[in-house]
C-alpha cells in the first residue's frame, strides 16, 4: 500500500519526518520503503485491517500510548430492513451487506485536488468522482465500496453464489468473464451485477449521466474471496483487502462518511440505508496470563502495564482473575484468536530490541553422520581437482530422456516457467554437458567439475528423489607441459582417481563390475560395488547423448551417497608380518576375450598360499603375439606371518598360479 | 719460511680419495682453512724482513689461487658424481586442476558450523513434498493469502495427494517434530523453489532453517543465538534489530535486520516463536514445551559475505567465478 507522506502527516497530525515515521512503522511491524514523497508498506497477509489510514492511525497512536486526536467526520442515517430492496443474501459467504440509495444528484463535481493526488499517488485511477469516492472512504476507513448506477439495477438485490453452471458477466472494462459456481455473486432481477468483492459489471456502472446511485458496502467473508481475484485474472484493490479481511462493523460508518463527502461535492433529493445480515459474527474473546508470557518471553512485565498496552491497541477488558485476564477482541483484528497473538501484541509494543537476550543453549548429544560423510566425499573431490557447480533441475524432454537408461518416469511440473523445461531432471549431467560447452565457449581447455544434488522420478503413486553426486573431466586439448612428458587423461586414471577417493574415504572392498545400465556413458563403463550394493558408475561419455554439448572424448562418474554402507564396527586391526616381502613376475599369453577381471578373481579366489597381493604390470599385443592373444605380465607378491620364504616355496605358489591359469583360462607361459 | 713444493701434488691427492661433500669440505679446511699453511704463513708475513716479505707473499698468493681452484674444480667433480641432477627448481609444476567447493556450499558449511557445537542436528528433508508438510501443518490454511507468499511449483500426479516443490524448508522441521524424540535442536539446509524469476529472484535457492523445541524455551533464547551466530559468521560485533513481522508458522514473529556498512539496515533473516497450532499439530504438548525457529536465504548471505552483486553468478557455471572461492 503506497501513501502519500503529506496526506498521512496531516491525517496521523505529526510532525516526524518522512524518515521517521517510516522507522516508527517499520518497527511495529509494517516494514516501509520511501520512494519520493510516497511510504510504501509492506503490511502482511495476516493484517488487512492495517490496509487504510484509519489503520495506520490506530497503530500509530497505540505505538505512543494515545488515543487518536481528530475524529473523522459522518452523516447519520437511519438503517432500514427492506425485501424490496435486499431480498436475500447467503450467509456463507457474506455477513451482512448494506446499500446506500442516493437519488437526484446534480450538479456533482470533482473530488478536491488533495483527495485526487492523494488517490492516484495510492495507485488508484481516478474514474468517476462518485467512484472515487469511494475509493477514498476505502483508503482512509478500509472498507472497500461499490458504486451502482440506481436507474440500471432492477431491485431487489440478492447475494449468493450462481446456482446454474453457465453464467458470464462483462466487467467494467468490458470483459466477458465466466462467473464460476463457487463465486459468490451480487444479483438483481435481470442478472449477475457484481462478482462480490471484485468487480462490478459495465451494465450497471456509474456513468457522467447518472443521477442516482446504489452504495455498496459489505462483510464478504475472507474464506470465500481469497484466490477469487485470481482466478479471474483481476485482483483489485477490494479483493486485496476483502480476502484479508474487512472490519465486519465498519459498512454504516463508511457509508455515513461517504454521504458526508458526497455533500460537499454535489446535490440530491434523498438517501436511505438498507441493510440485511446474516448473523452478527460473535464478538472474539482471547485470554492473557501474565505471568506464562513473562517465561515465553523471559520479560517481567506488570499485570496493569499489559492492560494498559492492549488497551491502547483498541482491546476492551471482558475480565480479570487472579490467573487470567480476558479481552474481547476488536472486530477489525482477524489476526487474533489466541493467547500466543496476545503475547506477540504485548512484544510488539513492549520492542522486540528491549527484550533481553540469553547466552546460545545447546541441545543433546547428537552425531551428524550423514552430512560428515557427504562433506567427506565432497572435499574428496575438491582435493582430486574438481570444481563444484550447482544447477537448477528444470530439463526438457529431449535431455530427460536421452539421459534415462533405467526406464523412469519423468517428475512433471504443472506449472513450470520455462514451458520447453517442465521436467525434473533424472540425471545431473545436462547441466555438467552445459558448464563443459560454455566454458570451453569461453576459451578453457581443461575441465573437471562435480555436482551435488538430488535426481528425481516419479514413483505409481508418489515420487522420489535420490542424492546423486556426478562429475565430469574433459580435455579439450592434452596438457601440455615443458617436461615434454604426455600427460594422460583416460578412463584409467579416472578408474584411479575414483577408487583412490573411495578407499581414502574408508571402502577397501570396492569391486568393479562392467556397467548394466549405459547412459550417459557408453560401453566403457563399469558399475562399482560394495558387496551387493552398487555405490557409483564410471565410464567414458556417449557422446551421442551429450546434445553437441561435447564433441570430444570426455569422462565422468556417478556416486550414490546414500547407497554406501555406513560402518558401525571400529575397524580391527591385525598384527602385521615381520618378514620380507618377495615379489616375482609371470608372462602369460592368453586368448583376447579373455579379460583381466576373470584372471584376478581366478587368482584371487583361489587360496594361493602366501600370496598377499596381485596386479598387472604389462599388457601387450602384436608382435610375436599370435593374432587374437594377448599378453599379461602378472605381478605377485608373497609373504608370510611367521618366517622368511624360501625360493621353494614361492616357486612351488607361482607353479599353482601357472597352472590354474593353464587349465581355467588356457593361458600360456610366454618363452 | 719454507714454502712446501708438493703441496699442490698432495692436495690433489687427497682429492682423488674424496667422496662425499662432508669429506670435501674436510679435506678443504685443512688447506684453505684457519690453521692451514696458507693462511698461517699469510699471518707470520709481517715477521719478515720486508726485501724477503715481498717475494713470499706473492708466492704464497700464487699458491692460495692454485689451491683455490683446485678444490672449486674438484667440488665440481664431486657434484658430478653424486646421483642426482640439479634442477632448475624454478620450473613450473606440472599441470594440475585445483578443486574447489561451490560458495554456497562454503557458506552453508559455515553456517551449520556455528550450529553443530550446540548439538544441533542435520536434516536434509525431501524436495518434492505434499502440501501438508509444505503448508498445512505450518499453519498455512488451505486458501490463506500467506499462500501467496509462496509462488509454488506444483507437480503432475494422478494420485489424490497435492505435491510440489518445496517453497521452505521448514518441511522438513515437521517430518522432525513428528518422528524425532524432545528436545529437538535442529537445522534443516536445502534448496528451495518458487515459481517467480527475475533479477533478484531464482526458482531455486538455498535456505538453512533452524528450529528449537524444548522446556522453557524463549524469545531472549532465539535473540541470544541468532546475535551471537550473526556476529560469529561476519566476524565482529554486529548492530542487530528485531523488529515485528508475520510467518504462519510462528507467532509472534520477527524479521531480523543487520546493519550493514553503507547499505543500512537489511533484512537478513526471519524468526519467531513456533506457532502453538504448529506444535500441536506435531503432537507436542504445548504446556510442556515450546520452540523457536528461524530461516535464512543462503544466497543472500553468501553475496554479502564475498560481495556478489548478481544472484545469478552463483548458477552461472563460469570457472573464472568459482575459481575465486578456492580459499
Amino acid at each position: 500500500m503506497r501513501i502519500q507522506y503529506s496526506y498521512l502527516k496531516n491525517f496521523l497530525n505529526t510532525n516526524l519526518s518522512q524518515k521517521k515515521l517510516s522507522d516508527v512503522f517499520t518497527q511495529v511491524g509494517f516494514e516501509c520503503e520511501i520512494e519520493g514523497d510516497l511510504i510504501e508498506f509492506d503490511i502482511t497477509p495476516n493484517r488487512g485491517d492495517a490496509l487504510s489510514l484509519r489503520g495506520l492511525e490506530r497503530e500509530f497512536y497505540a505505538y505512543q500510548s494515545k488515543k487518536p486526536s481528530q475524529k473523522i467526520e459522518t452523516s447519520s442515517l437511519k438503517l432500514s430492513q427492506d425485501k424490496k430492496v435486499i431480498n436475500q443474501i447467503d450467509g456463507s459467504g457474506c455477513g451482512n451487506y448494506h446499500l446506500m440509495l442516493v437519488k437526484g444528484l446534480q450538479k456533482i463535481k470533482n473530488l478536491d485536488s488533495k483527495k485526487r493526488s492523494f488517490l492516484e499517488s495510492a495507485g488508484i485511477p481516478l474514474i468517476n468522482p462518485l467512484v472515487d469516492l469511494g475509493n477514498y472512504v476505502m483508503l482512509e476507513l478500509g472498507a472497500p465500496m461499490h458504486v451502482f448506477d440506481l436507474a440500471k439495477l432492477t431491485l431487489p438485490i440478492n447475494v449468493r453464489f450462481p446456482q446454474d453452471k453457465n453464467n458470464s458477466v462483462t466487467v467494467i472494462g468490458g470483459d466477458l468473464k465466466d462467473v464460476q459456481q463457487s463465486s459468490l455473486t451480487i444479483q438483481d432481477q435481470s442478472g449477475i451485477q457484481a462478482i462480490a468483492g471484485i468487480i462490478g459489471s459495465e451494465a450497471s456502472s456509474v456513468s457522467l449521466s447518472t443521477s442516482s446511485i446504489a452504495v455498496e458496502a459489505a462483510f464478504f467473508r475472507p474464506e470465500v474471496i481469497v484466490n477469487q481475484a485470481r482466478k479471474y485474472g483481476l485482483a483489485t484493490d477490494a479483493s486485496h483487502r476483502f480476502e484479508r479481511g474487512v472490519d465486519p462493523e465498519l459498512q454504516q460508518p463508511a457509508l455515513e462518511r461517504y454521504l458526508f463527502l458526497l455533500d460537499q461535492i454535489a446535490k440530491y433529493d434523498s438517501v436511505e440505508l438498507y441493510y440485511s445480515y446474516s448473523k452478527k459474527t460473535k464478538k472474539k474473546k482471547v485470554k492473557l496470563d501474565v505471568a506464562r508470557f513473562n517465561k515465553f518471553s523471559s520479560l517481567n512485565l506488570k499485570t496493569s502495564k499489559a492492560i494498559l498496552i492492549l488497551k491502547n491497541l483498541g482491546f476492551r477488558l471482558h475480565a480479570k482473575s487472579e490467573k487470567n485476564i480476558t479481552f474481547n477482541i476488536p472486530s477489525h483484528r482477524f489476526d487474533i484468536s489466541l493467547e500466543e497473538d496476545l503475547y506477540e501484541e504485548l512484544l510488539r509494543s513492549y520492542g522486540y530490541d528491549n527484550i533481553p537476550i540469553s547466552k546460545p543453549k545447546a541441545g543433546p548429544i547428537t552425531n551428524n553422520k550423514r552430512t560428515n560423510a557427504l562433506g567427506n566425499l565432497r572435499l574428496g573431490l575438491v582435493h582430486s581437482g574438481f570444481k563444484e557447480l550447482m544447477h537448477m533441475p528444470f530439463v526438457s524432454r529431449g535431455s530427460f530422456h536421452q539421459l534415462n537408461s533405467n526406464g523412469w518416469q519423468p517428475a512433471e511440473l504443472q506449472n513450470p516457467i520455462n514451458e520447453n523445461e517442465p521436467l525434473l531432471r533424472g540425471s545431473l549431467f545436462r547441466s555438467l554437458f552445459a558448464a563443459v560447452n560454455s566454458n570451453i565457449k569461453k576459451g578453457h581447455m581443461s575441465i573437471k567439475v562435480f555436482e551435488a544434488g538430488n535426481v528425481f522420478k516419479k514413483e505409481k503413486n508418489d515420487f522420489s528423489q535420490l542424492l546423486h553426486f556426478s562429475g565430469i573431466v574433459y580435455h579439450h586439448e592434452p596438457p601440455q607441459t615443458w617436461s615434454q612428458r604426455v600427460l594422460v587423461y583416460d578412463f584409467f586414471s579416472l578408474k584411479a582417481e575414483i577408487s583412490k577417493l573411495l578407499q581414502t574415504l574408508g571402502m577397501q572392498n570396492i569391486e568393479f563390475q562392467k556397467a548394466s545400465s549405459l547412459a550417459p556413458f557408453n560401453e566403457n563403463a563399469l558399475d562399482i560395488y560394495i558387496g551387493k550394493q552398487k555405490i557409483a558408475v564410471m565410464g567414458e561419455i556417449d557422446l551421442s547423448v551429450t546434445e553437441k554439448l561435447i564433441k570430444k572424448q570426455a569422462y565422468g562418474f556417478v556416486i550414490y551417497p546414500d547407497k554406501i554402507p555406513s560402518s558401525s564396527v571400529n575397524p580391527k586391526i591385525v598384527k602385521t608380518s615381520k618378514f620380507p616381502l618377495s615379489t616375482r613376475d609371470m608372462n602369460i599369453v592368453l586368448n583376447k576375450s579373455i579379460s583381466y577381471e576373470e584372471v584376478k578373481s581366478l587368482i584371487s579366489l583361489a587360496g594361493i598360499k602366501h600370496l598377499v597381493s596381485f596386479n598387472l604390470i604389462d599388457i601387450f599385443e602384436g608382435k610375436d603375439i599370435p593374432k587374437g592373444f594377448v599378453s599379461m605380465t602378472l605381478r605377485s607378491t608373497f609373504q608370510s606371518k611367521t618366517k622368511s620364504l624360501l625360493e621353494s616355496e614361492i616357486n612351488s605358489s607361482m607353479q599353482m598360479m601357472l597352472k590354474l591359469l593353464e587349465k581355467r583360462l588356457n593361458a600360456k607361459i610366454r618363452s | 719460511m719454507q714454502i712446501p713444493q708438493d703441496l699442490i701434488e698432495t692436495a690433489a691427492l687427497k682429492l682423488k680419495s674424496v667422496h662425499s661433500e662432508a669429506e670435501f669440505y674436510q679435506l678443504r679446511a685443512e688447506y684453505l682453512g684457519k690453521k692451514s699453511f696458507v693462511v698461517n704463513a699469510f699471518s707470520k708475513l709481517r715477521d719478515l724482513q720486508s726485501d724477503k716479505r715481498v717475494n713470499v707473499a706473492k708466492e704464497l698468493n700464487i699458491l692460495k689461487n692454485n689451491l683455490t681452484k683446485l678444490f672449486e674444480t674438484s667440488l665440481e667433480e664431486i657434484e658430478g658424481k653424486s646421483d642426482y641432477k640439479k634442477l632448475d627448481v624454478s620450473l613450473p609444476a606440472e599441470p594440475f586442476l585445483v578443486g574447489s567447493e561451490h560458495p554456497i556450499t562454503k557458506i552453508s558449511q559455515k553456517i551449520i558450523n556455528y550450529f553443530t557445537p550446540l548439538n544441533y542436528q542435520i536434516f536434509s528433508g525431501n524436495e518434492i513434498e505434499t502440501d501438508f508438510y509444505n503448508f498445512e501443518a505450518l499453519n498455512f490454511p488451505e486458501n490463506h493469502p500467506a499462500r501467496q507468499m509462496h509462488d509454488t511449483f506444483y507437480l503432475n500426479s494422478s494420485s489424490k495427494t497435492e505435491y510440489l516443490l518445496r517453497t521452505h524448508t521448514s518441511n522438513t522441521q515437521v517430518h522432525a517434530m513428528l518422528n524425532e524424540d524432545l528436545p529437538l535442536y535442529m537445522l534443516s539446509p536445502g534448496r528451495v523453489f518458487r515459481c517467480d524469476s527475475d533479477t533478484t529472484h531464482l526458482p531455486m535457492f538455498t535456505q538453512i532453517e533452524g528450529l528449537v523445541v524444548d522446556e522453557d524455551v524463549t524469545f531472549g533464547d532465539l535473540k541470544g543465538v541468532l546475535i551471537d551466530f550473526l556476529e560469529d559468521f561476519f566476524n565482529e560485533k554486529m548492530e542487530v534489530r528485531f523488529r515485528p513481522s508475520y510467518f504462519p508458522f510462528t507467532e509472534p514473529s520477527a524479521e531480523v535486520d543487520i546493519k550493514f556498512g553503507k547499505q543500512g539496515w537489511l533484512e537478513i533473516l526471519g524468526c519467531g516463536m513456533v506457532h502453538p497450532n504448529v506444535l500441536n499439530g506435531c503432537n507436542i504438548d504445548t504446556k510442556k514445551f515450546r520452540g523457536f525457529a528461524f530461516g535464512m536465504g543462503v544466497e543472500r548471505l553468501a553475496m554479502l559475505y564475498y560481495g556478489v552483486a548478481d544472484i545469478r553468478e552463483f548458477y552461472s557455471s563460469n570457472l573464472e567465478f568459482l575459481n575465486q572461492f578456492l580459499s
